[in-house]
């Protein structure tokens, strides 16, 4: 298990209910954490458009986890 | 009627007055010359309703302001030839002088108040809205741009190359609000502006450009009237236009320096595309509630793209009128627009290797590398499909909408209220159908990333299952 940080924007947020939060994971890949995180709260987006960098750079989805990462998930956005 | 619009030739019409002693008649001709280009033809047109009644009002306050006893205008809409009458104004009063001025008068103020746009077509093939401009100021540039000049960065050298530049915003709005303002205070030499929307009340709150009594008028046209008012030897051109496949070659090659400040994803990246095979770097910002991004896309540098190859459609990541957004949201990241310009104009160092996501709840930048994507990531949403595009028999059709939306689909099918699809096992290939295809959308993405594989969203919803 892992335990890592999670930070939405825009729209995940908005379907999320919330800014931050911390998650003890089973979850191998990047991917796979997305995945669930979709799954579970409904964020009605598919993974593929869900950009997620750590430590300020855009990281591959297969990429494995790692314990006490942050990850920022981006999605597209479209107001203007 | 004293003003009338006709798409046949025009010519005055006789004016009987007993008391009047002054008769002018004015007739405005299509020339075939204009700013050193060969005008070839001239086509004229207007929105009738805002045009006859704003035409009626200028009308009405010439003879009252001149004391006329009878004036009346025709304006020519459509194509126009060579040497064709565009304009005719005819005054008429006890002396010679009121007719004279209320008839020169009158010809300044139809220019800038009246919403007849006219587009040019030069010999060289390309065509172009002009917006009528007001009267040209004697302010001196030199001062309006010494504070600026006095940078070490800017100088005299810097304030050339910033007035020889041309600047399109495309989308008229939010961001525009800021970056507009912004752009023209800095002395950019041309600016052209793309939008087909008019002013909505709901539209204020964040569109600043705007004041209440522009409701109903064009934004283009409203937004270049602000930027002559604040800088009268600025070029302004106005395509009162949606940008399209058809056209954004056409407007984008006109200019240096492209300003994403639309609502769309789709746009967006058309826009980026665009850009990209021109060669012109594209400055993209969003919104979205409290928050922005914002990116600069240098021609075969990292590109939107790269990030977002297949976009959702615009309602499954949240529009303004969906979201919501904090008005001074946009306003800013319109500013940091036009900081992404101005910069890029005087060679400084611009945002093009990275992406800025503020947070205006915290004021949090962050920012986050991008790279030029080796492999374009095939994108999310090949299971979002088009009912052209599939053999409906091999399908299980599922109604997601509420149970009193209509119309019935005519087809076999079951309905399913979303709350059951998420629990619901999918083993055969399914098509969820909605009324636009936005929550079938994120049902679907919700579903797959279940693990749920044979499941599919209908494009547009109902309306489409029912086209053939």
């Amino acid at each position: 298990m892992k335990t890592v940080t999670i930070r939405y924007f825009a729209v995940l947020r908005e379907r999320r209910g919330l800014a931050v939060e911390q998650k003890t994971t089973s979850c191998e890949t990047v991917r796979e954490l997305v995945d669930t995180l979709i799954a579970e709260h409904r964020l009605g987006l598919p993974s593929a458009l869900i950009r997620v960098a750590i430590d300020h750079e855009f990281v591959d989805p297969a990429d494995p986890l790692q314990e006490g990462s942050e990850l920022v998930l981006i999605p597209p956005v479209a107001g203007g | 009627m004293k003003f009338s619009l006709s798409d046949a030739q025009i010519a005055a019409e006789p004016i009987a007055h007993d008391a009047a002693g002054g008769f002018v008649v004015f007739e405005g001709k299509v020339r075939n010359h204009a700013e050193g280009r060969s005008v070839v033809g001239l086509e004229y047109e207007a929105f009738p309703e805002m045009a006859l009644s704003q035409g009626e009002a200028l009308v009405q306050e010439a003879i009252e302001r001149f004391g006329l006893l009878e004036a009346r205008v025709i304006h020519r809409v459509g194509q126009l030839a060579i040497g064709d009458t565009a304009v005719v104004v005819q005054t008429a009063s006890a002396h010679r002088r009121e007719a004279f001025e209320a008839c020169e008068w009158i010809m300044d103020q139809l220019k800038c108040r009246v919403p007849i746009w006219k587009r040019e077509t030069y010999a060289s093939g390309v065509s172009e809205w002009v917006v009528p401009g007001e009267a040209s100021s004697s302010l001196v540039d030199d001062e309006m741009f010494a504070r600026q000049m006095r940078l070490p960065e800017i100088g005299p050298e810097g304030q050339a190359s910033l007035a020889g530049a041309r600047v399109l915003l495309v989308g008229v709005g939010g961001l525009a609000a800021g970056s507009l303002p912004s752009l023209v205070g800095s002395g950019i030499g041309t600016l052209g502006l793309v939008d087909a929307d008019l002013v909505e009340l709901s539209n204020l709150h964040r569109q600043t450009l705007f004041a209440s009594s522009d409701v109903g008028r064009l934004k283009v046209e409203r937004a270049a009237v602000f930027a002559r008012r604040l800088r009268p030897q600025l070029a302004v051109h106005a395509f009162p236009v949606r940008l399209s496949e058809a056209n954004a070659e056409q407007l984008i090659s006109g200019y240096d320096w492209i300003v994403d400040g639309t609502d769309s994803l789709s746009t967006k990246l058309l826009l980026d595309r665009v850009c990209q095979s021109l060669g012109r770097p594209l400055v993209s910002a969003s919104v979205h509630q409290f928050e922005g991004q914002l990116m600069t896309v240098r021609p075969g540098g990292s590109c939107l793209a790269d990030l977002f190859p297949e976009p959702p459609p615009d309602h499954c990541v949240g529009t303004c009128a969906q979201s919501g957004v904090l008005g001074v949201v946009p306003s800013l990241m319109g500013v940091l627009q036009a900081n992404e310009v101005i910069k890029g104009i005087l060679g400084l160092p611009v945002l093009d290797d990275k992406l800025l996501l503020f947070d205006f709840r915290t004021l949090e930048a962050t920012m986050i590398r991008r790279t030029v994507s080796g492999e374009r990531s095939s994108g999310g949403s090949v299971w979002d499909v088009d009912a052209v595009s599939i053999n409906l028999e091999n399908f299980d059709l599922v109604d997601i909408r509420e149970p009193d939306e209509t119309p019935e689909i005519n087809q076999p099918h079951r309905r399913v209220p979303i709350a059951k699809c998420y629990e619901a096992e999918w083993e055969r290939p399914t098509l969820f159908v909605c009324a636009s295809g936005r929550r079938s959308y994120r049902l679907v993405a919700d579903l797959r990333a279940r693990g749920v594989r044979d499941v599919f969203s209908l494009q547009g919803g109902v309306e489409y299952l029912e086209r053939d």
